[in-house]
């Protein structure tokens, strides 16, 4: 059996010290519990100062961690998101192709495009979940406002967490909404009629959608306020402020009784 | 004066802790105390609404969701002659973690996630204290696998649920009934409660492990 430890590695006789504490550090992994206790053993070899040095190690190890993962997660997320939506669309261009051949006759091709677009659905799915556990980590206050799946798409049309939280709250509003808008303008030019949309993907939001039309400009209006606020928190402090959830529970609440 | 627990005073009707830094996020601090807010740290909360912890000040303590070391200043002015291994998974709030730990010899900084406890099994000791405030859906098994890892037979446990984290759509009182019932199945639970007025819909759980 072979240990790994943050000081070195222990076969269970005796410990091959590091040379280096902060590579091992992050690398003192093990499947299962120890079976002894790590800083006993640790003591035995570094004596006093065990817990010096751990705690040394551990400042230096963190301070590049936390530099390295402030600047990729959310990065991380607007490729995931674009990802995502790369899948969407090849599930539904194999649903289509699938439904063309097997109008024309059926065949056994057609079940490797089913089991491919299970694959895809699966991967799909996949890429959800992880969208929604590194919002939660990045973003908690956005993710409390308007779940994971709308957090990450307003992020990912912002294009980084810095620039979101320069956009001003009217803008938050419509964010997503703009390919309905220069269609709208597009229909206007040839002189058409077309609606302006007034919300973005916000929209999405249950708080909004289950409100009747009327109210439903006044929600959003108010819930893109909580939300840039609420990115600036998340971008700035990174922790919840529980009055957010509140306050705009508390409005839907009025509006929804008026 | 009055003495709660180690290190812990109620002094004028406020709660304190006795200690020798400064500030940590925005609490008074007067001769030798730091006010203990319990609107901002859960674990005031609790002490507040009359449960104690027994703590002789050299216990060894695994901290899970630690953000930005709100309750852990505190903690770690109770167990002055310990350690608390901070685990916190936000690199954002871990920042400011990293300021109290630079300050306080007693506090180990830890950038990991709490769910794989097997990436920190090589660092942290035996403990006789796994505290949990990290508002997911799936803490108690989170805490499991920890208390497995990490935790001494006997040990204790503290932890603190946010109804809407682990079901958002569900009555907060399911809500605990179901957290209660899966951690009775594996921990004896001592006592359990409230936070109310300082936290709505969140409880306190208390408990140990037995085998
Ligand atoms: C309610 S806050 C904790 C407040 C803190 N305990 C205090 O009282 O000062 C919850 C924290 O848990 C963290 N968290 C959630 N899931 C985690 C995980 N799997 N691993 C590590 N930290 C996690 C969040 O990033 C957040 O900072």
């Amino acid at each position: 059996m072979k240990y790994n430890l943050w000081f070195g590695v222990y076969d269970g006789k005796e410990v091959k010290l590091s040379e280096n504490f902060e590579e091992s550090f992050l690398k003192a992994e093990n499947p299962s519990p120890l079976p002894f206790n790590v800083s006993e053993l640790g003591m035995q070899v570094l004596g006093e100062s065990y817990y010096r040095i751990l705690r040394k190690t551990a400042l230096q190890v963190s301070e590049k961690q936390v530099e390295r993962e402030l600047k990729r997660e959310d990065r991380y997320v607007v490729a995931l998101v674009k990802a995502l939506e790369e899948i969407d669309e090849a599930i539904n261009m194999l649903n289509e192709k699938l439904e063309d051949i097997k109008a024309v006759k059926e065949s056994d091709i057609t079940e490797s495009f089913e089991s491919k677009i299970r694959e895809l659905r699966e991967l799909r799915k996949e890429v959800e979940r992880e969208i929604e556990d590194v919002m939660k980590k990045i973003a908690p206050n956005m993710t409390e406002l308007v779940g994971a799946k709308i957090a990450a798409k307003i992020l990912e049309r912002a294009g980084s967490m810095e620039k979101l939280v320069r956009l001003p709250a009217s803008k938050v509003q419509v964010i997503g909404a703009e390919k309905s808008l220069y269609k709208a303008f597009a229909r206007m030019r040839k002189g058409k009629k077309a609606k302006i949309p007034k919300h973005g993907i916000i929209f999405l939001h249950p708080f909004i959608r289950t409100l009747p039309k009327t109210k439903r400009g006044k929600m959003a209006r108010f819930l893109a306020a909580k939300l840039a606020i609420a990115a600036k928190i998340d971008y700035f402090r990174g922790e919840v402020d529980e009055n957010l959830y509140e306050s705009i529970r508390r409005r839907y609440e009025e509006l929804r009784r008026k | 004066m009055k003495e709660l627990m180690r290190n812990v005073y109620l002094k004028d009707g406020t709660l304190v802790t006795k200690s020798k830094y400064g500030s940590h996020y925005g609490e008074k601090v007067f001769d030798g105390f730091r006010e203990w807010i319990p609107w901002r740290s859960k674990l005031a909360a609790m002490i507040l609404k009359g449960h104690r912890l027994k703590l002789k000040g050299d216990e060894k303590v695994l901290y899970l969701g630690a953000a930005s070391g709100t309750t852990v200043s505190h903690l770690a002015d109770i167990v002055d002659e310990g350690v608390i291994y901070a685990v916190e998974y936000a690199a954002k709030p871990f920042e400011k973690l990293l300021e109290l730990a630079r300050e306080r010899d007693n506090i180990i900084p830890l950038l990991f996630d709490a769910s794989k406890p097997w990436k920190y099994s090589g660092i942290v000791e035996k403990v006789d204290l796994i505290y949990q405030d990290i508002a997911q859906k799936n803490q108690i098994e989170i805490l499991e696998s920890n208390a497995e890892f990490f935790l001494e037979k006997g040990g204790e446990i503290v932890i603190m649920v946010k109804a809407r984290s682990v079901d958002s759509t569900a009555e907060p009182e399911e809500v605990f009934e179901s957290v209660l019932r899966k951690m009775g199945e594996r921990f004896k639970i001592v006592n359990h409660g409230s936070l109310m007025p300082y936290h709505k819909d969140h409880i306190f759980v208390h408990a140990y492990k037995s085998e």
